[in-house]
């Protein structure tokens, strides 16, 4: 059957380039889906309606609003554990444990990851991917490890259909971030609240330096250290509602918190009283060319090359200065250049490229060791970069002595799961980005298990 | 052992049962994190003492080398560049053939009965892809059920249970009855038959042989400061397999895997450190059995043979007919088993390669009838599409 396959696309490598270097691999079904023009396939899949499918798909879901009641809940229970064992009685407050968040968490992990083998938007979850790095959270408590995998899917993926700015106003006011990078706790220092504590907790720059420098204008986009100072007090007071007392589980602006008065930013005055202030300096921010050069470029690395050809940058950047950072726009751009297919691939994957991949191509939806331990003997667990810049997007990061044997040893490893034929595999993987010489290896492989290990070991599959 | 630890064994055992539930791989599937005394416990009882353990040598294993036919005219004819070397060495048997000198256990049992090769088998696949053939052999049915193996059909109909030194469970273990599958958790180290078809594949790749070789480096000056520590390799999984079936209440037949056979190239140096490989795990296993190995026959095969003659790279390609051994202490041994077809190339299968007289699995429906105690009936439930060997192949009980 994938001669057909072979046939239909014989005139066009680019259905495997496509699927590749822009989703997470191919089988028949990719392929056959992607039919005579991939770049129709990723255009379309960049739109609300594809979005709110996708979301949709992962159903049932794990959002903030559970992780916070949840947190509370157990919270609650600690304590009363607390005080019963004083007491030398069992009390259970409610059934929820630190086992059971941790549980609910990696199921949402896993069923992104499955979500992204499955689908036949696999350009979207890429983006999630992307953005989540870009944008990365770790799980050094369990505040951030119940919230984290809810704000790639509530904040992410759901404004891929629309500009960055909505996605930098959701991001940076999500439970995940505000927990993470510490602003819950940041005080304006002539706040109510301010003037109320003895105990001397006050501004946090921790969120606000990140916006500036990982989130939008990057390390050398133009600001001082004046700006992270104003930024901070501008998004003091943005915090999360009490789940106990106020009923709430999501973003709460806490006036009694918020730094009074003016602020200036990059030479602006912001004048707004609320969290609006904050948000007006999200909005210009998202828009200035410093963040449209700064997310281009990661994309285009991400994406194309590990030294991302200007051309595409700047072009990129030309659109999302006049859309305002329209994210379907801006990523039009990308997909369109010619320097985007060049046949030579450039990107080597990253582990959770490779994991997922494999899993598509090989026609296997779940694997042992799981999707999470998998990846955290390839050396990329999910939401463990261990830093706000994330996962490095580059080679020499991914490509060392230990995470290619890792590599090969995995490859070895769930090559014992899959029954199809290597062959079939990678004719259907790969098309005509497969080299005579890997058909050949794999053909004289002395089993299954080990022509599919040089299969997925192939310079082919390993880049894209 | 404490209540709580038993709780928490009897929570790892559910989690691993949704665990498999959920992935696509059938049969009971447990990780080594658990110490290998759990794996026992959770067995039932086996009414069966007799142990039977299947050891599938993959990727087509050169049975002339093995069990040479030294007293056949025609196969220095054939093959002189890789029989001279070994014929002082070889060790004698029976009928004209000896036995390749890195099989050094293998020949003491055999001078202790213990031990006998069949020559000229093979199943009922007659191409030449290793993937198919295996898979056949692990079914063991003419028409491949890749969800029946026919370990696993004879355990079902005997009421035993199964054991898979593997991290999946294989095909000749899979059935309606579950199977159990002990490894080390960590992956196995990548062997050198991989590492060099890597290079093979890299060879046209500047970039990928460079991180390749790098890893490799890395990989064996990490080994060097970590010596002593236990790697599974196939002694050390034999040596499990053997604790695992040596438990009273444990499983009562096993797979084990050894690769590494594709000799296309160089067969003489490969087979020898391949043979002694073997050798060396199967008196791992023998060892490790303890008092079981008077109740245990272990079968070896190979998914088929090797071209009779050599290749342009001192080694021999896909081929037919191979050979198989039984081991044990149950089993009768010192015979030559099989009939020998002669290496005469008119006797040759297709012009090249050794003409199989008889199905490996009647050899294998004839060790389930004499050690298990298998009927007739239940037999062609394991085998349909052959009948076993009338010979006695089992010392009496």
């Amino acid at each position: 059957l994938y001669f057909d396959y072979l046939l239909l696309t014989m005139s066009s490598i680019n259905a495997f380039i496509a699927a590749n270097r822009f989703g997470y691999g191919a089988n028949a079904k990719t392929i056959a889906h992607i039919g005579a023009s991939p770049q129709q396939w990723l255009l379309g899949q960049v739109n609300a309606a594809t979005v709110a499918s996708e979301i949709l798909a992962l159903e049932p879901r794990w959002s903030s609003k559970q992780a916070l009641e949840s947190l509370a809940a157990y919270k609650l229970q600690k304590k009363a554990d607390e005080s019963a064992s004083s007491m030398n009685v069992m009390q259970q407050v409610s059934g929820v444990s630190r086992k059971g968040i941790t549980e609910s968490v990696e199921g949402a992990v896993a069923q992104t990851i499955h979500q992204a083998i499955v689908s036949e938007n696999a350009f979207l979850w890429r983006l999630v991917d992307f953005f989540s790095n870009h944008f990365s959270v770790s799980v050094g408590n369990l505040n951030v490890r119940a919230l984290a995998p809810t704000m790639e899917i509530e904040a992410i993926a759901a404004h891929l259909a629309g500009s960055f700015s909505e996605m930098l106003e959701a991001v940076e006011t999500h439970p995940t971030m505000l927990h993470y990078l510490n602003n819950v706790y940041s005080i304006g220092p002539n706040s109510k609240n301010a003037k109320k504590s003895k105990d001397g907790k006050g501004l946090n720059e921790n969120l606000a330096r990140e916006i500036l420098e990982l989130h939008t204008l990057g390390v050398n986009g133009g600001y001082l250290q004046v700006d992270v100072t104003e930024l901070a007090k501008a998004i003091t007071g943005w915090g999360i509602g009490s789940v106990r007392t106020q009923g709430l589980s999501g973003f709460k602006f806490r006036k009694n918190a918020h730094e009074p008065g003016h602020r200036l930013v990059l030479n602006k005055t912001y004048s707004q009283h609320d969290d609006s202030q904050g948000k007006a300096i999200l909005l210009d921010l998202a828009n200035h060319p410093s963040t449209a050069n700064f997310v281009s470029s990661k994309l285009v690395r991400h994406f194309i090359a590990d030294e991302p050809p200007q051309q595409i940058v700047d072009e990129m950047v030309k659109v999302w200065m006049s859309s305002k950072g329209h994210l379907p726009s801006v990523l039009k751009v990308m997909i369109q250049h010619p320097l985007s297919w060049k046949q030579q691939a450039e990107k080597f994957k990253t582990p959770r490229e490779f994991v997922i991949s494999t899993c598509r191509s090989c026609g296997i939806e779940s694997i042992r060791p799981d999707f999470i331990r998998s990846l955290t003997l390839l050396g990329q667990a999910p939401f463990s970069a261990g830093s706000p810049a994330g996962y490095k997007d580059t080679q020499d990061y991914w490509a060392g002595p230990r995470a290619v044997m890792a590599r090969i040893e995995w490859a070895e490893h769930v090559s014992k799961f899959v029954k199809q034929a290597p062959l079939v595999i990678a004719k259907n993987a790969l098309g005509l980005i497969l080299r005579p010489n890997t058909a050949l290896q794999i053909g004289r492989a002395e089993s299954r298990q080990q022509g599919l290990t040089l299969l997925l070991m192939s310079p082919e599959f390993q880049k894209r | 052992m404490n209540a709580s630890v038993n709780k928490n064994m009897q929570d790892r055992h559910i989690l691993n049962r949704r665990a498999f539930i959920k992935s696509a791989v059938t049969g009971w599937v447990l990780m080594q994190s658990m110490s290998s005394g759990v794996l026992a416990k959770s067995i039932a009882p086996s009414t069966n003492k007799k142990k039977i353990v299947w050891v599938m040598l993959r990727g087509a294993m050169d049975s002339l080398s093995c069990v040479i036919p030294a007293a056949d005219p025609f196969l220095t004819e054939h093959r002189a560049s890789l029989v001279t070397a070994m014929s002082d060495t070889a060790l004698p048997l029976d009928k004209g053939f000896t036995l390749h000198p890195a099989l050094k256990n293998c020949y003491e049992w055999y001078k202790n009965k213990e031990f006998s090769p069949v020559v000229a088998v093979a199943s009922g696949y007659r191409a030449r892809s290793h993937f198919d053939a295996q898979d056949q052999m692990e079914s063991g049915l003419d028409n491949t059920d890749y969800e029946s193996g026919w370990l696993a059909r004879a355990v079902a109909v005997s009421s035993g249970e199964g054991l898979a030194i593997s991290q999946t469970v294989p095909i000749a273990l899979r059935g309606t009855k579950s199977s159990q599958t002990w490894y080390p958790s960590h992956f196995a180290p990548v062997d050198d038959d991989l590492l060099s078809r890597l290079r093979a594949l890299y060879q046209q790749d500047k970039e990928f042989t460079q991180l390749l070789e790098t890893a490799v480096t890395n990989r064996d000056n990490l080994a060097m400061s970590e010596k002593g520590k236990a790697k599974p390799d196939f002694s050390y999984l034999a040596q499990h397999c053997g604790e695992l079936l040596s438990r009273d209440d444990s499983a009562n037949c096993a797979m084990l895997e050894l690769g590494g056979w594709d000799t296309h190239n160089n067969q003489s140096a490969r087979l020898n450190g391949q043979l002694g490989i073997l050798d060396s795990g199967l008196g791992e296993l023998k060892d490790s059995l303890g008092k079981v190995w008077k109740d245990t026959v272990v079968i070896v095969t190979t998914e088929f043979g090797r071209t009779v003659a050599v290749n342009g790279t001192k080694g021999t390609d896909h081929g037919t007919g191979s050979a198989m051994f039984l081991l044990g202490g149950a089993v009768k041994g010192q015979q030559v088993l099989g009939d020998w077809p002669g290496l005469a190339p008119k006797n040759l299968y297709q012009n090249r390669d050794l003409m199989p007289t008889s199905d490996v699995r009647s050899w294998m429906a004839s060790i389930l009838h004499q050690h298990w105690g298998l009927s007739l009936t239940q037999l062609n439930q394991v085998f349909p599409d052959v009948q076993p060997i009338a010979q006695v192949l089992v010392k009496s009980a």
